[in-house]
């Protein structure tokens, strides 16, 4: 057989897709699933440790507050906090900006692989269902 | 007997929470991301690592996957992208001719002593430069679907088709030089 015949405009197509694909190495199979479809659900979610963390800044403030200052300032800086909580959640325009964060974060969610979250979620639930 | 779920449904049903659905989708095409990303970047190591991250970054952003698309598309464009972005990184990669890669394989008047045509065709195709390499190798992956090629590398569909003949011919060529030298 001759070159032209044997690497013809269709004979050297038909050569190409009958390629033999790459073998993959040994274990790549493996390691995308553990980091996509069968990743390990994370203890806690980020909001969980978002308000953990924050209430554990508060709780540290607070006691910082007593060593310091006794009783008299712990007592103060609650009434002043509750006084200011209290003045702000009856603030319709701070409420309103609260509403628009709370949905822009929902919606931003929704664009930013909140969906393998939920498949690890049922597939421990199944997990511990078993 | 039931018939195989197309890669459309195996999405949606990742997306309702069935992980064992996308691990099919990984069954089904990890070879052929992995084909494209060594082809691309002929570096085992980083091949690998290119694979993983074109799995994990379409795990991510499935949401945004077009249910009219074709998932091998999708993942392809994916993993040339992920290739690109390592071939950059190597700062070998510039402007619209691609530099030959620095590869310590031997070239293809080295490998005439490749016994059988695959081996053969190859080192010819390993010998291309880096555009009409890709173009190949999607060609070999897709086949003649040269609109589904033009999507993964983000060129006019013509564009693929010149790159596709030029390829073709350059094949030929060193597929030739191989045949006189082994003789």
């Amino acid at each position: 057989m001759n070159m032209d015949d044997r690497y013809g405009a269709d004979a050297l197509e038909r050569a190409i897709l009958e390629l033999p694909l790459e073998e993959t190495p040994e274990g790549l199979r493996t390691s995308i699933l553990m980091a996509t479809a069968y990743r390990p659900a994370p203890a806690f979610s980020f909001f969980e440790l978002a308000v953990v963390g924050s209430l554990g800044a508060v709780a540290l403030w607070l006691i910082v507050l007593l060593v310091m200052g006794g009783g008299s300032l712990f007592v103060h800086t609650l009434a002043t906090i509750g006084a200011g909580l209290s003045r702000a959640l009856s603030n319709p325009a701070i409420l309103a900006w609260i509403a628009a964060g709370g949905a822009t974060a929902l919606w931003v969610s929704l664009f930013t692989g909140s969906q393998p979250a939920v498949a690890a979620s049922r597939r421990s639930e199944r997990r511990a269902g078993r | 007997m039931r018939a195989e779920p197309s890669d459309g449904d195996l999405v949606t049903m990742t997306l309702r929470g069935n992980s064992e659905a996308f691990a099919t989708l990984v069954e089904r095409y990890d070879r052929a991301v992995y084909h494209l990303a060594y082809r691309t970047l002929h570096d085992v190591e980083e091949a690998r690592d290119a694979t993983q991250e074109a799995f994990f970054k379409a795990f991510r952003s499935l949401r945004t996957f077009k249910p009219e698309a074709k998932f091998s598309t999708w993942i392809f464009a994916i993993t040339y992208h992920a290739c690109c972005d390592r071939l950059s990184r190597r700062k070998h990669y510039s402007g619209d001719e691609l530099p030959e890669r620095a590869d310590p394989t031997p070239g293809p008047e080295q490998r005439v002593i490749a016994l059988d045509e695959a081996s053969r065709l190859r080192a010819a195709i390993d010998a291309l430069p880096e555009k009409y390499r890709t173009v190949v190798t999607l060609f070999h992956l897709q086949g003649r679907q040269y609109e589904e090629i033009a999507t993964v590398l983000g060129l006019p569909m013509g564009t693929v088709k010149t790159h596709l003949f030029r390829a073709k011919e350059q094949l030929r060529r060193l597929l030739g030089e191989m045949e006189v030298t082994e003789s």
